[in-house]
């Protein structure tokens, strides 16, 4: 692969670096894997793992508008029939140096630790020290003294400065450290981060470590040891686009030098070295492909004339069309030198190299009658090249259509992509595509703010509704005792609420990235509420050991990636003033450690409740437990807690009324309930007395032969069992109701949606009131997609649980969606007509393609694409609204 | 404006079926900049002669094989003239300002019309209520008032005030304590049916000219009120006040109040009743009987009419056939009790057009829109409203002709109503009645507005937007109305979009292109009514 330099990338003007893109970058994971967000995201307190990185190529591909014609000349015939120049872009490996030297600043007294890298890029030293006496790896800020100007220090454990360019002639971006060898300091500690992308390149999955001095153990981080490089992405958990390339043998004739052999005594004799590694980073190129129709005098024919600039081989994939439908036919030869004949369906073409420049290019001799040229380019054997989702086309004929703009692939591209993921990509990166040229891109800027202001206006509606709203339940008596006569005698309890709670899920795997969603979400508080939500469900609070949230360390400390705690209580009061209950995120089946035993196992707990190794199960040789053996499924990235352990319960109870107290949280979501049995959980919410509350217990389907069993009564009943455990004081979400739901939208089996009872077949069948119905979480959907709801039915999942006995729940991406205007429809009919938790539920049709059901007799509703009119019998029957394969109706 | 056209051998055969534009500008590259035209028939382009040829044809073009925005705006006055035209405003809630001059839920008014400016909506409608402002005679209090039009003005937004003479149930507001206490002692300032109940919403129009109220006319009174206002908002007038409508009778509107039993919900609005009963009425009619040498008639009213709910049929006046109304005592009758209404409106129309005729605003009057029974020859309900409106006689051209007088223009309810979902046994037609005024108006040049009867009518918003932007359209249109509703997940974003499709017409799909911002680029400058954006 062509190494590019910085220089030549930024003066390409269509370069435009989306560290979006990133996110789109993961690679597949496997749908069981269900903890996977889970694995431990930093500085090396806990296990880590990797996997297997692919190398992809990312290929965008747009129309261009501009005048680029002029400048790549294809032919200078003047009987064109049509002419165009398609950008694209590649994501290209670029490969640099890094380096990490240590030496004598230049009054011999000092040292300067320098770090540098020659690839372009916004380089950020991300690094903190630890002090002598310091246990664990835990980071310290440094002296002010230390700190190079133009640092920023993050939270109270990091400095952040910037690689700077010494002079514009060179090479390197580097970042001198000076520092006393006299200090306390025991070693210095960084990763390095590409702002540009979000990247970090870290050591073996941990920092690197600089030893100051000579004693430290070793955990493996050191650097001049084994080396082998790791790249954690910024994204954690996200395929980053940055590769960090282990060269083992580069580094090998530098091993010794950091570990200076005559240091063992304790002098602080520190020797400098300088180590170097190649680094590789993924830039995207711009490259063009243009095409060039003309008619030949001499035979009449069409030539069709393509050139690209892309190196490498480059194979054209390639068929003709008679007509709008853009079928892919194979044309009568002749057929150009190099062709080969692709499953019957389309040409390969490799493209011969141009003598002048880098370019390759290919001539099409086709006969007159040919209706478009259409043509995909492959690369290499991952690496699609499509224009805009769809095959490039070229119209032979001068015919009206616009490259691009027609609907579905046709057959013989969607079975190419398959062969690989490129197309997934694509299709997300489609989204984050943008005109190349500057008219289209000002265009597209208009239309962005054309769609903020259209944001604004909802917000600003949604604003005044809540306050007309309010106003007016003040005024008619008659209203407010009608309401009063139809509603059932309210109960609260902590496994329902009121029964007439709609949940929504506040946040999702993205929304730590921003670092005040806390602030971001307050401003939301009274849209949320006015769409008809009651209760709202925040992120994890913790301090966490990965930004997401969920592998706390000190309970206590509830500053995290969301915001400080002021900033939660501010959020926590706002929802309550709009009129919604809070419900907090507690992750209770596992902490992560603050230090290591005698062992080097990280088992040990700090902060308040610092807790030994006894409230550690003991089932987990990871950890190397001394409590008792786990009363749940294990979660095997953190100590997972000993519930059975008398001070662990105690403490957690307090913990919990103190959340309750402190921040003002209504209720919890209890994440991974599976780790650990339900009774300890009607034990906390006895103790804390929540208002709602509802566990993830999330297992997998059953299937058969990779089909999904019809009956999910054991995984229904294995949810239902921890309710019970609970005592019915916690709900729990509805996971069967999810996953039958899939198979039912996805494969047109609606037949599936009653079981042998001829009730619903999740959860919400057997205990609707427990029943936490939800299409999409920030796990099965958001960035993770670990179990994503069938793309474009996530309406008729909402028509189905918003219609529904159980509680819906709502999924943050949804709702600040193009859904959100039918989600609310929906939720005013579920209000307009009190369904709640135990409403009933009437199938009348469970059908290959039609489900339909009438619920408590004033609602009902069908999914799927057949047909069902409810019977129009005593009741009245109105429309109340429709969408995509959903209709609700309600009687008037 | 210059025109090029640029020709290559192979042109010929490219332009033989239809390109869309960016096949053009492939094409021809970037050379092609928005001056120059391409025709479809390379050989006859010449510019003005195209474009004139455009106009007389109601300027169609397809937007696929002319590229000519800014022709449309630079060349066309009329084109942005008629932009503007089309101004849309939105009621504010019939209590934003209530007893003791304070503004209601000013927040979410605050919030509202930061909405709607971004939407692009022209202004907001603002009742200002009799009952709120003169509490004593004589003494105004428009505090409220002004500060909220300070907040329309602040917003950017246009201001319609409605001077409301009469009561309103729900909010309540009711009418000038001091006017209920005369009511009080003196019942016969209000209306009075047949069997002589009394409709206390706002005075009868038989005592516009007699001294009822402390030794002043109500049209004195009125005329106190008017000027009192005009000259407190006269900051306001003209920049951020474009228009005033005169409050004429029970909800504002020019009519008698023969409807104001609500029907029970699920059944048909019956035909009304005439409103001629009070003592001052009464003594109209004899005054006019005698006059017209049939003392004997001027004793009361139609004995043979029905009662509120009733249909046409269960009495004998306005049968179909062989009915009383088409019997020469009929005729009196109806005529005097039209033409009593037609004189109200017109005492208090030159009233305030004499009043805000040295300004700019605009002034207007609301005309009902009786469409029950309007298939029936007889009219019943128009009947009993006031208008002599049957199926041999328009009685709209006396009102038109009246407000034309004055220079008024007429305000319009009901545009929202369609004949589809009136219940069948109505026998209404709110589609022809309408129909009917608008020609009417137009014969007699008097402008007419729309306003929208109740928002969330089935189909309310396609019908309001059927005659907005139809064959005749409307230049103004008065949304109603502002609160909880209007912004509620059930309304609020179909609102958004009616707005949005008012001003970008609707494309074939064939002409949206892949990248919309194009397509609303090119739209913005065809938001023109006049222009229907032909698909090819």
């Amino acid at each position: 692969m062509a190494a590019v330099t910085i220089d030549s990338l930024l003066q390409n003007p269509t370069l435009v670096f989306r560290p979006k893109a990133k996110v789109l970058l993961k690679p597949p994971r496997s749908l069981d894997c269900s903890r996977n967000r889970k694995l431990p995201l930093s500085r090396g307190s806990c296990l880590c793992s990797f996997n297997p990185r692919r190398t992809i190529h990312v290929v965008r591909a747009s129309s261009s508008e501009t005048a680029l014609i002029g400048n790549f000349d294809i032919s200078s015939s003047d009987d064109i029939l049509y002419k165009d120049i398609f950008p694209v872009k590649r994501i290209e490996k670029v490969e640099g140096k890094f380096f990490i030297r240590l030496d004598r600043s230049k009054d011999q007294h000092d040292w300067q630790l320098t770090v540098g890298c020659s690839l372009p890029g916004k380089w950020i030293l991300h690094w903190g020290v630890s002090y002598l006496g310091d246990s664990g790896s835990e980071w310290d800020q440094p002296p002010k003294g230390m700190r190079p100007p133009g640092s920023i220090p993050i939270k109270d454990y990091a400095i952040e400065t910037p690689l700077k360019k010494l002079s514009e002639g060179d090479i390197f971006h580097e970042v001198k450290i000076d520092f006393n060898p006299i200090s306390e300091i025991a070693a210095i500690h960084f990763v390095l981060k590409d702002e540009e992308t979000g990247a970090w390149y870290q050591h073996r999955g941990m920092d690197f470590k600089v030893p100051l001095v000579d004693y430290l153990e070793d955990d493996g981080n050191i650097v001049g040891a084994k080396r082998g490089f790791g790249v954690w992405s910024g994204a954690l958990q996200q395929f980053s686009n940055v590769l960090l390339k282990s060269e083992a043998s580069h580094a090998d004739s530098q091993n010794n030098s950091i570990e200076s052999k005559d240091s063992k005594n304790k002098n602080r004799c520190l020797e400098g070295f300088y180590e170097e590694q190649s680094i590789v980073k993924e830039v995207s190129v711009g490259n063009l492909v243009s095409v060039a129709v003309r008619k030949s005098p001499e035979t009449g024919k069409v030539i069709v004339c393509l050139e690209t600039d892309i190196p490498g081989d480059v194979v054209v994939h390639w068929g003709v069309c008679r007509d709008d439908a853009k079928i892919w036919e194979i044309p009568a030869a002749p057929y150009p030198p190099e062709t080969t004949v692709f499953k019957n369906k389309a040409l390969r073409t490799l493209l011969q190299p141009k003598a002048t420049g880098n370019r390759s290019g290919a001539l099409f001799t086709l006969d007159e009658e040919h209706f478009g040229f259409l043509f995909v380019l492959k690369l290499d054997d991952n690496t699609w090249l499509k224009f805009k989702e769809n095959d490039f086309y070229v119209p032979l004929l001068g015919t009206s259509s616009v490259p691009g703009l027609y609907g579905q692939s046709d057959s013989t591209s969607e079975e190419i992509s398959s062969k690989s993921y490129t197309d997934g990509i694509i299709n997300e990166i489609r989204n984050l595509v943008s005109g190349l040229s500057s008219e289209k891109s000002q265009k597209t800027k208009k239309k962005e703010v054309q769609e903020s202001i259209l944001q604004e206006i909802e917000q600003l509606a949604a604003e005044a509704y809540s306050i007309f709203r309010s106003s007016i339940t003040t005024v008619p008596d008659e209203v407010v005792s009608e309401t009063e006569t139809t509603k059932p005698a309210v109960k609260i309890s902590s496994g329902t609420g009121t029964g007439f709670e709609i949940l929504c899920q506040g946040f999702n795997w993205e929304s730590h990235k921003s670092g005040r969603w806390y602030m971001e979400l307050k401003e939301k508080a009274s849209e949320i509420s006015s769409l008809g939500f009651t209760v709202i469900w925040l992120p994890p609070p913790t301090e966490s050991v990965s930004p997401e949230g969920y592998m706390p360390k000190d309970l206590y400390n509830l500053n995290s990636r969301y915001g400080t705690i002021d900033e939660l209580k501010e959020l926590v009061k706002s929802l309550h003033e709009v009129g919604m209950k809070v419900l907090g995120d507690v992750v209770l089946n596992h902490r992560c450690a603050h230090f290591k035993n005698q062992n080097g196992v990280w088992n040990i707990f700090g902060g308040r409740l610092n807790w030994n190794d006894r409230a550690v199960v003991a089932d987990d040789p990871h950890f190397q437990g001394r409590g008792n053996k786990s009363s749940g499924d294990n979660f095997h990235a953190a100590p997972n807690i000993d519930h059975s352990q008398e001070f662990v319960r105690k403490d957690l109870k307090e913990w919990l009324g103190w959340l309750r107290e402190e921040i003002g949280y209504d209720g919890w979501r209890l994440d991974f309930v599976r780790g650990f049995w339900g009774g300890y959980v009607k034990d906390y919410l006895e103790a804390s007395g929540p208002y709602f509350a509802v566990g993830e217990y999330w297992d997998s389907l059953s299937y058969t032969y990779g089909e999904m069993d019809h009956n999910q009564d054991s995984h229904r009943q294995r949810i239902v069992d921890w309710i019970n455990a609970t005592n019915g004081t916690a709900g729990a979400f509805d996971v069967t109701t999810k996953g039958i739901l899939h198979s039912a939208l996805e494969r047109c089996e609606y037949w599936r949606l009653s079981d042998q009872k001829g009730k619903p077949p999740g959860v919400v069948g057997w205990w609707p009131s427990r029943a936490v119905t939800f299409i999409e979480n920030h796990d099965t959907g958001s960035t993770q997609g670990h179990w994503r709801f069938p793309g474009g039915k996530e309406m008729q999942g909402y028509a189905y649980i918003l219609t529904h006995p159980g509680t819906p729940a709502v999924f943050y991406d949804h709702i600040f969606s193009h859904h959100r205007s039918e989600i609310a429809s929906l939720i005013s009919v579920r209000n307009r007509n009190g369904i709640h938790c135990r409403s009933l539920v009437k199938i009348v049709k469970a059908e290959r393609d039609v489900y339909a059901a009438i619920i408590d007799e004033k609602v009902a509703m069908k999914i799927g694409p057949g047909y069902y009119e409810p019977p129009s019998g005593s009741q009245r029957w109105s429309l109340a609204l429709e969408g995509r394969d959903y209709k609700v109706w309600e009687t008037s | 404006m210059e025109v090029s056209v640029i020709r290559s051998s192979s042109q010929a055969k490219i332009s033989k079926t239809e390109l869309g534009c960016r096949d053009l500008r492939f094409c021809f590259g970037k050379s092609n900049d928005k001056n120059k035209i391409f025709s479809r028939k390379p050989n006859s382009v010449c510019f003005d002669s195209q474009i004139s040829r455009f106009r007389k044809a109601g300027l169609r073009f397809t937007l696929k094989a002319v590229q000519s925005d800014p022709i449309l705006e630079s060349k066309s006055p009329a084109t942005s003239k008629s932009l503007d035209r089309l101004r849309l405003f939105v009621g504010l809630p019939l209590d934003a300002v209530s007893d003791g001059n304070s503004v209601n839920h000013a927040r979410a008014i605050g919030a509202g019309l930061k909405a709607l400016k971004l939407l692009g909506v022209e202004g907001v409608e603002l009742p200002v209520w009799w009952g709120v402002v003169e509490n004593e005679m004589g003494k105004y209090d428009w505090s409220g008032y002004l500060a909220v039009a300070e907040m329309v003005q602040k917003a950017g937004l246009k201001l319609h005030v409605s001077l409301c003479f009469h009561a309103s149930s729900q909010p309540r507001i009711p009418l000038p304590k001091w006017v209920t206490k005369i009511g009080e002692s003196q019942s016969s300032i209000f209306f009075a049916d047949r069997s002589g109940q009394h409709y206390q919403q706002c005075l009868s129009l038989a005592v516009d000219d007699l001294a009822v109220l402390d030794g002043k006319t109500p049209v004195q009174v009125y005329q106190g009120f008017c000027e009192s206002f005009k000259s407190t908002f006269s900051p306001f007038m003209g920049s951020t006040i474009t228009g005033i409508s005169m409050g004429l009778g029970p909800d504002g509107e020019l009519r008698y109040p023969s409807h104001h039993k609500p029907a029970k919900s699920g059944t048909i609005t019956g035909v009304g009743e005439f409103q001629c009963y009070d003592t001052n009425m009464l003594n109209l009619l004899k005054q006019y009987a005698e006059a017209n040498g049939n003392p004997l008639w001027g004793l009361g009213g139609p004995h043979d009419a029905p009662t509120y709910d009733q249909a046409p049929n269960s009495n004998s006046f306005f049968k179909d056939h062989g009915g009383s109304w088409e019997s020469p005592y009929g005729d009196f009758f109806l005529s005097w009790y039209s033409s009593e209404l037609v004189s109200h409106g017109n005492r208090l129309l030159s009233l305030v057009s004499s009043i805000f005729g040295d300004t700019e605003v605009n002034v207007y009057g609301k005309v009902p829109l009786m469409h029950s029974w309007y298939k029936t020859r007889a009219h019943p309900s128009e009947l009993t409203a006031g208008f002599y409106n049957t199926a041999s006689r328009n009685g709209y051209e006396a009102v038109a002709e009246m407000f034309a007088r004055n220079s008024c223009k007429i305000i319009l309810p009901g545009m929202d109503l369609s004949d589809e979902h009136q219940p069948h046994d109505a026998l209404s037609s709110p589609e022809s009645l309408l129909a009917q005024i608008r020609t009417t108006c137009n014969k007699h040049r008097v402008e007419v507005a729309g306003q929208n009867l109740a928002s969330g009518a089935p189909g309310g918003l396609e019908q309001i937007k059927k005659n907005m932007l139809g064959e005749n359209p409307i230049d103004l249109f008065t949304y109603q109305r502002m609160g909880a509703h209007f912004f509620s997940p059930e309304h609020f974003p179909s609102f958004t979009e009616f707005v949005r499709s008012l001003s970008q017409p609707e494309l074939h799909p064939d002409d949206l292109p892949s990248d919309e911002a194009e397509a609303t680029e090119s739209v913005q400058t065809s938001s023109d009514p006049n222009i229907h954006l032909q698909t090819a």
